[in-house]
């Protein structure tokens, strides 16, 4: 009795061979299409603002037991028919500024105005109250609060220019 | 001095494909990183102190200002119409809004409140932009934050 010696045929060894190639094809392709159609936005920020109240009155209440009250800055903008920035006056307790419509001496205002500020005892800064004509353009009301911002003024209350008073300037 | 056998040489393209596929995941990422509610028609005006979202700020509306007045509101905000044209629904709009917030909040007395973000167009005139403060104001919120694009400082 023989035994046929079934010889167990043995296979090759084989490694999988992924073909790569055409894989990276595409992912180029995919990264074409993104790089062509990625558009980075702009950075963009925000400003805070108090909401005046009604009846006109300031949003927080000045504290009684402080030695002195903080100095409340208004500041009067009218504009032209272009909508640009026309006259702008600075006014305080001690009186008020005619500065004509260069945003440069408003800064310098300001600025006079939160050093002087904060050399008192409370060395608190007061609210900045804007009184804006109706029909300045968003993009220089935006330059008045940034420069109240960059000036240290953190209570900005931006309000309509009421018309009585525009009739006086 | 013998030759040996010649070898095929390929480059190893494994880790090339894992490269391209990390730079596909991030621009695929960035595509669909849209800010759904940012209304890319308006031109915001420049502000050098502008600041960046503060990471507390849970709930945001924006609401975008076109020059005309016209109030944008992205889907997500939106209810019947994706525009407020007037102060008056602009009013209307807001205290809807003031009572979802009172209502979602876990203590109805002390409301976690919107945080309202204006993104008015540079060349809105203030009177519209005041109308829709007005219009938030009227709902009862306090806070408004003006965005504006960050400018380079001078």
């Amino acid at each position: 009795m023989s035994h046929k010696k079934h010889k167990r045929q043995q296979t090759d060894h084989v490694e999988p061979d992924l073909p790569i190639t055409p894989m990276l094809d595409m992912s180029f392709q995919l990264m074409a299409f993104f790089l062509l159609t990625f558009r980075p936005s702009p950075t963009e920020g925000q400003m805070a603002l108090a909401i005046p109240n009604k009846d006109g009155g300031g949003v927080s209440i000045a504290d009684p037991l402080e030695d002195e009250k903080a100095k409340e800055v208004i500041v009067t903008v009218r504009a032209g028919a272009d909508g640009r920035i026309a006259k702008i006056e600075v006014g305080d307790i001690s009186g008020t500024k005619n500065l004509g419509a260069d945003l440069r001496a408003y800064q310098k205002a300001l600025r006079d105005a939160s050093d002087a500020a904060l050399k008192t005892p409370s060395k608190k800064i007061g609210k900045l109250k804007l009184q804006i004509d109706k029909a300045l353009l968003h993009e220089y009301v935006v330059q008045l609060i940034d420069i109240g911002v960059r000036e240290k003024f953190t209570d900005i209350s931006p309000e309509p220019l009421s018309e009585k008073k525009g009739e006086g300037g | 001095m013998s030759h040996g056998n010649l070898e095929k040489c390929e480059p190893n393209l494994t880790p090339m494909l894992d490269m391209v596929l990390q730079l596909v995941m991030f621009f695929m990422l960035c595509a669909n990183f849209v800010m759904d509610q940012v209304n890319e028609s308006i031109k915001l005006p420049e502000a050098i102190a502008a600041r960046g979202l503060d990471i507390k700020d849970e709930r945001l509306l924006f609401l975008n200002v076109d020059l005309n007045g016209k109030v944008l509101l992205s889907k997500l905000d939106a209810e019947d119409s994706l525009s407020l044209d007037n102060k008056i629904q602009v009013a209307s709009y807001m205290k809807r809004r003031m009572q979802r917030d009172v209502a979602a909040s876990p203590n109805p007395k002390a409301p976690v409140l919107s945080t309202i973000i204006i993104r008015g167009d540079h060349r809105a005139r203030f009177e519209k932009i005041n109308d829709v403060v007005e219009g938030i104001r009227s709902a009862g919120y306090k806070q408004v934050r003006i965005r504006a694009q960050i400018g380079d400082s001078r």
